[in-house]
């Protein structure tokens, strides 16, 4: 017999994570989608969005919901500084420079962290935080039902960013093709200046949500990216669709896996390897839209 | 020239996404024949090269060399089946020197395989084939463009092709240049290599073509001597419905 | 790319051979041997990495490969009591088959895909070392049979064997046709391609090649160290370094990993006195200088600034 009140509450939190997952790697896929980047130290910003969120809850008590912004505002500053002291150098190299640059970058803030802060991991309890939601025979920890919302919001303020305004349309066109968005005048830099700003800022948002739901630590960013790198290759390497449709397949592969497999949780933690290789086999080319040449 | 067919094509379409850049072309290419591939920007000449040399796969139609279905084929497998190509873009390996990239040719584009040391011979021997005898050591980048394009056919030639691609290897070169340059093809084909060309410059396409095909919008639309195809009413149009530039060339 | 080994670097390399096989071992005491075995251990991964490089792929998890190599030989003497020597090979051997595997899903495709599957294969080794701990040992980690009972001299020996035989394969490759295979698919792919060269027959191939060796250096790391733990041998550290070594050094050389490494090295052990945690930091400000300022390593900064300076002094004096 299927125990459709487990099977559902299963689904449902693998929603919620995917939702998480989908903020985590919607600044990777913008980076990847507008410069050709894959950037390595994608999940560092988050883990600095994260400590910027804790830090602000223990040290001045500012609710993690609200520092989100705050966080978002920081990174952004930061990642800009990054792409034009780092990135901008060497935009016209190999792509391999910028695979290795924004690695170093990743190793640096990694061990900054520890040198700063330690290893130990740390929580935020909220006055919140133990409460949930009942909806009949599932229910939801509060702070995730809050984090998925928040994601869904920060996605939809991307599309319509990305859609709707005028340096969110330079990006779409340089993604689509950067000689031609020169030649019609667009500023290809300021547009990657801008891109890597916004993606920096996403994570500094995602950042705040992972310091809510999981725990705060140097290689949290780390382990986020791993996962954030096997939804960019479902998705079909730097679509938005495609990242949405990648973090719910991870989200509720993991959240299966959990639930029925014996000491599951332990072994989500490698579903990520698992799928990226099961999608190489079937289908290199990403589940969901196309792959950019 | 004999009448033995080296290539044949048939039916070669490609698509991208909705928009075919080839469509349902057909055409064949005797042994020991210079033909010419021309046509207004755009109209699909270069897919035709990357179709021909593995770099795309056809989305229909099929494309037989020396008797024997290359279609589908990857490139290194088309290029030791016989096909050798330069690019519109010169690509030289940037941190080889000039007899380094023909080496390398030589070498993996060989069948059967020779050895390093037959190779480095046969690519001084090109080198100097091609004009740049006295480069050999030198790096591409401090090669201007007309040398960049011989390192090009050199690296073609250093396959031993029975089909030689040469995609405007011509356009940029002065006058004096251009007639070395067509001295050359006339030599290689005098050797027994089959070269087929696109160009845009048309003095030279008539000058050297034994054939001429014309493609429009991924179309073929005309093929044959020089003189038929100059007053085919479709040609004309095809040209005049574009620059006006091209239209005063192509009128030989 | 000249022909033969000229009659100068022969010279150098047969008195660094004697010096390296009859004097070293005596002359140091035991501390300096354990690091010198440390640093060929490292050379060895450095050396390895570039192999790879050289066709234009960045691994970033040869830390894979180097853990299952340190487990193989470890797992085969608990299981089988397969002597070490044997199952250090036995190491390498199973890090190629893994290669072969990973290559041939991932290096058809851009190379964005076999560094990102890399990383994750790493990671991946680690999960599955802590969830079967009834065959892997678990996060405990397992205890190895010291190498040669424990005679570090012939520890020594066998490193010092190790690291030829990769020096000797990079020389090798550097005057074989690979080289212009690996620089053509490295330089440019789609061309390399066109003439006649398959590139994803030669990346596999150098992907082997390395695997084998870090491979090879997992299990005598295994045995000399004597214990091994899923997190340090699986670790991203180990993955890093294999990569910031050779390219601080200078990448496609010989000389380059070799001297990379020593510097390393030497900056690695005076952080991990000063700097408890995170002394790690070195390898990414390493990553990050290199990448901006000295695209080709110390070899190029030699080769362009250092040597130019010394040239023209002499020619002035």
């Amino acid at each position: 017999m299927v125990d459709w009140a487990s099977l559902l509450q299963s689904l449902a939190n693998g929603i919620l994570i995917a939702g998480l997952y989908a903020a985590v790697t919607l600044g990777l896929t913008l980076v990847l989608g507008v410069m050709g980047i894959v950037n390595f130290a994608h999940g560092e910003l988050i883990m600095l969005g994260a400590y910027s969120s804790f830090w602000l809850f223990t040290l001045l008590g500012i609710d993690p919901l609200l520092s989100l912004a705050l966080s978002g505002v920081l990174l952004f500053f930061i990642g800009t500084g990054i792409y034009r002291f780092t990135i901008w150098p060497i935009m016209k190299d190999p792509p391999l420079n910028q695979l290795l640059l924004t690695l170093g970058l990743s190793i640096f803030f990694q061990n900054l962290a520890m040198i700063l802060w330690k290893t130990d991991s740390r929580t935020i309890i909220t006055s919140y935080s133990g409460m949930s939601l009942d909806l009949g025979i599932i229910h939801f920890g509060l702070t995730r039902m809050i984090t998925f919302l928040i994601s869904v919001v920060l996605t939809v303020l991307l599309v319509v960013f990305l859609s709707k305004t005028k340096p969110g349309r330079a990006m779409q066109a340089v993604s689509e093709n950067n000689t031609a968005s020169w030649l019609i005048g667009i500023n290809v830099e300021k547009t990657y200046l801008l891109a890597f700003g916004v993606a920096a800022a996403l994570a500094g948002a995602a950042g705040a949500l992972v310091s809510t739901v999981m725990y705060t630590f140097p290689m949290v960013g780390f382990k986020l990216s791993l996962k954030a790198f096997c939804i960019l290759v479902i998705g079909g390497l730097g679509n938005i669709p495609g990242t949405l449709f990648g973090s719910l397949i991870l989200g509720i592969t993991e959240s299966f896996v959990g639930t029925y497999i014996p000491e599951g949780s332990g072994w989500a933690e490698g579903i990520s390897f698992v799928l990226l290789i099961v999608i190489l086999i079937i289908k290199p080319t990403g589940l969901a839209g196309t792959r950019r040449e | 020239m004999n009448d033995k067919i080296l290539l044949s094509v048939n039916g070669l379409s490609k698509h991208f996404g909705g928009l075919a850049a080839v469509q349902n072309v057909s055409f064949s290419i005797r042994q020991g024949e210079i033909v010419s591939l021309i046509g207004p920007n755009g109209a699909g000449k270069t897919t035709v090269f990357n179709l021909l040399s593995g770099v795309f796969s056809p989305s229909a139609g099929t494309i037989n060399l020396d008797g024997e279905d290359i279609t589908g084929k990857r490139p290194f497998e088309v290029c030791q089946k016989g096909v050798g190509r330069t690019f519109q873009i010169m690509q030289p390996f940037p941190q080889m020197t000039v007899l380094e990239n023909i080496i390398t040719s030589s070498l993996f584009g060989r069948v059967p395989k020779i050895s390093l040391s037959q190779a480095e011979e046969e690519a001084v021997e090109l080198c100097k084939l091609v004009g740049l005898g006295d480069k050999q050591n030198t790096f591409p980048r401090n090669l201007t463009t007309p040398g960049q394009k011989r390192i090009e056919i050199a690296r073609a030639l250093a396959v031993k092709p029975k089909l030689l691609l040469l995609d405007e290897v011509m356009s940029g070169l002065t006058p004096t240049e251009t007639i070395e340059a067509i001295k050359l093809v006339r030599s290689l084909r005098d050797k027994g290599t089959t070269v087929f060309l696109i160009e845009h410059v048309m003095k030279v396409v008539m000058g050297i073509s034994d054939r001429v095909i014309v493609v429009h919008h991924g179309e073929k639309i005309a093929e044959g001597t020089c003189a038929e195809v100059a007053n085919d009413p479709k040609v004309i149009k095809a040209y005049l419905g574009e620059h006006a530039e091209d239209t005063k060339e192509s009128m030989c | 790319m000249n022909r033969l080994i000229s009659g100068k670097s022969f010279i150098v390399l047969i008195v660094l051979a004697v010096v390296l096989i009859f004097f070293y071992p005596r002359v140091m005491d035991s501390y300096f041997l354990h690091l010198t075995i440390a640093i060929f251990l490292a050379m060895i991964l450095a050396s390895s990495w570039d192999i790879l490089a050289r066709t234009g792929q960045v691994s970033v998890g040869q830390a894979g490969l180097f853990g299952i190599g340190a487990y193989a030989s470890a797992l085969l003497y608990q299981w089988i009591h397969l002597p070490p020597v044997l199952g250090i090979l036995a190491g390498g051997i199973l890090a190629v088959i893994l290669a072969v595997g990973i290559g041939y899903l991932t290096l058809r495709l851009r190379g964005i895909y076999f560094s990102i599957t890399t990383i994750a294969f790493a990671e991946a080794l680690a999960v599955i070392w802590l969830m079967i701990p009834d065959i892997t040992g678990g996060a405990m980690g397992v205890s190895t049979p010291p190498l040669f009972g424990g005679n570090r001299i012939l520890a020594y020996y066998l490193i010092l064997a190790i690291l030829a035989l990769v020096i000797m394969t990079v020389w090798l490759i550097e005057k074989s046709r690979l080289n212009f295979a690996f620089t053509a698919i490295r330089q440019n792919e789609d061309v390399a391609n066109v003439m006649g060269i398959n590139p994803t027959r030669y990346k596999v191939l150098a992907f082997m090649i390395s695997a084998f060796f870090t491979g090879l250096a997992g299990g005598f790391y295994s045995h000399y160290n004597t214990y091994i733990i899923p997190y340090e041998v699986f670790g991203l550290n180990v993955s890093i370094a294999c990569l910031v070594m050779p390219i601080f050094g200078g990448l496609y050389t010989i000389l380059g990993p070799v001297i990379g490494t020593i510097l390393v090295k030497v900056i690695e052990e005076f952080l991990r006195v000063t700097v408890p945690y995170g002394h790690q930091i070195a390898y990414g400000l390493i990553l990050v200088v290199v990448v901006l300022f000295m695209p080709d390593g110390l070899i190029g900064l030699w080769k362009k600034r250092i040597k130019p300076l010394f040239l023209k002094k002499s020619s002035v004096g």
